[in-house]
């Protein structure tokens, strides 16, 4: 090998290097991707050993069922909750920007719920919305508020806010610190700048510090969105879908599709929906941004 | 809500795992596969027998699911076995997902002597198993059609379950219900006793919806008197209707939804929490099946605190109960030594008292259960129904049509107009029922 040349050695390198890698995501993220999008025309039953081929039946099914394509209904709850989620990410990120005493411990503080494990949380959160022992409701009788008092999670219209909310609480300190990282980025000289033009406070923060944080905003709107596609552990552990089917959410129905109604071709078309529905987003997202930006 | 980056991961593992599960169904069994005794076990014992046919001798395996019992109750019955069959020898594998296990071992080709038949359908049993006839045990024993084909018996169960009303004893003696109700008007009457003391009277645990399941299947049937009632969903493009059998197992909780027999917020029950408000007495009662006596009385009271009666679903005093049964004994068709093998079958089902051990109703007719609960259920006289497979239609019309049977309960009591549910579903079934072609 000695006598190789050195770019020949080089591109031995790297091939070898790569090549680990490379089949490793070709055997786990590609070839499943293939099949699903091969699987979601067939009618597959995932026992059998051969399966129907449906052609675009299955995709049809999809945006033609009310039971399937309805659910996403639920899932609007999240996406408002997720734009004041992102709001609020930013007041917090300016303010813990700023020269405040123990801004550190309320950075850890606000973070701190990111770091636990999602289904422990919701184990968590059924103590709090838990209707006769609830700390929430609770709380709201100590405080007087007893009219205020319900059943958080078995009302079928403020079901999708209540789980919402949980995401709210342990999402929003992730975005903050994204946000964070974004601000502290922004060149100190552009503050000085406006301070000397003249600007207050609020002019500084729509002015000049939300421009600058466009691309991350971008970010933080794409996780929010495809993340409120794709709800699925808080209200698989907390209600079951229920009241009623009133918080089931598209990818609950996909599973249950799947592996309780043995239907794994229509439930690949579903994901396959899914997933075609981010990328849309994500497209449609950089479009208005992008515009808006330059 | 950010699910966010996780949601991404999720969905993306959603796709794999959905995909993965593709191609063909033999490669996988890798994790779940066990050093196995079988093999060697199997070729080993043929020492002795020269092949008469009644001759009970050398050893065979059983593969089982009772994890819990290998090195405990099994070595007793091993030596017990051996007593009665001197030259004849078992020995125990147990697995802990014994229907996927079973599933690729049948498919492999070799698999132990006598097995818990897997979830295969009964025209593929005798492809696989020996029939069981020559035992002389089809006329006492219930579920003689669940696992047979073509008039054969392939399949015995390990026992029976059955689905009623369990109850804190203590709770019922302290609200004054001196007569276990044996009319619906009794346990309405019953169970205002109950609220009245301060207990909540049934634990539904609703909001976990799998409890529900006896509302959908097991008291309609009973109601009906016809196990195949499910099955028979089929013939009809509108299965549900008020008054037929699902309707009124359904109004029954409804009814008391609305007069606050359940929990004080049904979409707020827990699951794990109710089984020690039951051992308690601060519950009072579930409408389950028997397995789950030894759940409670295992959460913090003792056994003789806990009843079992049969649910009375209307005020003529006489009363089904549905039959359903475990995991059933099947015996390899290239089995060794399918004589011993048959021993062994026989020798659980009569002599190993594996029934009183799990809590469950025997399948032999003839034979009492051990169980001070059964016995106390068995003395309101209650007629058994038996349950009979799956019909493999109805099965494709309820998976065409995405019926969970116990979110129908669900709706059907929620829902200010019970119909509407009912509509709803009728009009699935039809869809799917044209759909499935049948």
């Amino acid at each position: 090998m000695n006598n190789w040349s050195y770019s020949a050695q080089r591109k031995l390198i790297m091939v070898a290097f790569l090549a680990v890698p490379l089949a490793l995501l070709c055997m786990f993220t590609y070839y499943p991707a293939v099949r699903l999008l091969v699987q979601s025309f067939t009618d597959w039953d995932g026992i059998s050993a051969s399966s129907e081929w449906l052609g675009l039946d299955n995709y049809k099914e999809v945006f033609t069922n009310p039971a399937l394509f309805g659910v996403f209904l639920h899932q609007i709850p999240y996406v408002v909750i997720g734009v004041i989620q992102n709001i609020v990410a930013i007041l917090f990120a300016v303010i813990l920007n700023s020269k405040i005493r123990g801004r550190n411990a309320f950075r850890v503080m606000l973070f701190l719920p990111f770091i636990m494990n999602a289904v422990a949380v919701a184990f968590m959160f059924q103590y709090v919305f838990d209707t006769t022992n609830g700390s929430l409701n609770a709380l709201l009788g100590f405080l007087g508020l007893e009219s205020l008092q319900q059943s958080w999670l078995g009302n079928t219209s403020i079901v999708n806010y209540s789980l919402a909310s949980i995401g709210f609480w342990r999402f929003m300190g992730y975005n903050m610190v994204i946000y964070l990282g974004a601000l502290q980025s922004i060149p100190n000289d552009m503050y000085e700048a406006a301070k000397i033009d003249g600007s207050n406070r609020f002019q500084t923060l729509w002015y000049l510090t939300l421009p600058n944080l466009t691309k991350i905003i971008q970010l933080n709107m794409f996780l929010t969105l495809s993340g409120a596609l794709s709800v699925f552990d808080l209200p698989f552990v907390l209600t079951k879908g229920g009241p009623a089917g009133a918080s089931e959410t598209f990818l609950m129905k996909t599973i249950e599709t799947a592996f309780q109604f043995n239907n794994f071709g229509l439930a690949s078309a579903m994901s396959v929906v899914l997933l075609a529905f981010t990328v849309i987003i994500l497209a449609v997202q950089n479009a208005v941004l992008n515009r808006k930006g330059d | 809500m950010r699910k966010s980056m996780l949601a991404l991961v999720s969905t993306v593992l959603l796709a794999s795992s959905l995909a993965a599960c593709g191609g063909n169904d033999k490669n996988s069994g890798g994790s779940s596969a066990q050093p196995s005794p079988s093999a060697s076990a199997t070729s080993s014992g043929e020492a002795t027998g020269d092949s008469g046919a009644a001759e009970i001798s050398g050893t065979i395996t059983f593969l089982t699911n009772r994890t819990d019992m290998i090195d405990k109750e099994y070595v007793d019955y091993a030596k017990r076995f051996k007593e009665k069959y001197p030259n004849a020898e078992v020995r125990f594998e147990a697995v802990t997902d014994l229907d996927k296990t079973t599933k690729i071992r049948i498919a492999s080709g070799e698999f132990p002597d006598v097995v818990l038949i897997p979830t295969i359908p009964n025209s593929d049993l005798p492809k696989y198993f020996a029939p069981l006839d020559d035992l002389g045990l089809n006329d006492r024993i219930y579920f003689k059609d669940y696992k047979a084909y073509d008039g054969k018996v392939y399949g015995i169960s390990a026992g029976a379950t059955t689905t009623g009303i369990v109850y804190n004893k203590k709770a019922f003696a302290d609200a004054g219900i001196t007569e276990i109700p044996t009319t619906l008007d009794e346990f309405y009457a019953a169970a205002e006793k109950l609220k009245a003391s301060g207990v909540v009277p049934l634990a539904s645990n609703f909001k976990d919806q799998w409890p529900l399941y006896p509302w959908a299947s097991e008291v309609p049937s009973s109601i009906a008197g016809n196990a195949n009632l499910n099955n028979e969903r089929v013939n009809s493009d509108a299965p549900y209707q008020m008054d037929n059998p699902y309707g009124q197992a359904m109004t029954i909780i409804r009814t008391m939804h609305e007069k606050g027999y359940l929990e004080p917020d049904v979409n707020s029950t827990n699951w794990e929490q109710s089984k020690k408000d039951v051992a308690s007495g601060k519950f009072a009662m579930y409408m389950l099946g028997n397995w789950v006596i030894p759940q409670v009385a295992d959460s913090g009271t003792t056994s003789d605190n806990v009843g079992f009666f049969p649910f009375p679903y209307d005020n003529s005093g006489k009363v089904n109960v549905a039959l359903a049964p475990d995991w059933g004994y099947g015996v390899n068709k290239d089995s060794k030594h399918p004589e011993t093998a048959k021993a062994f079958v026989k020798w659980m089902l009569e002599d190993s008292g594996f029934d009183a051990f799990a809590g469950f109703i025997p399948v032999l007719k003839d034979i009492e259960p051990n169980v001070p609960q059964l016995a106390e259920f068995n003395s309101f006289g209650p007629t058994y129904i038996e349950a009979v497979p799956d019909d493999e239609v109805a099965t494709e019309i309820v998976n065409k049509a995405q019926i969970t049977k116990e979110a129908v309960v669900q709706e059907f009591v929620l829902s200010k107009d019970p119909q509407s549910v009912f509509d709803k579903y009728n009009a699935a079934w039809a869809k799917a029922k044209s759909a499935v072609g049948k």
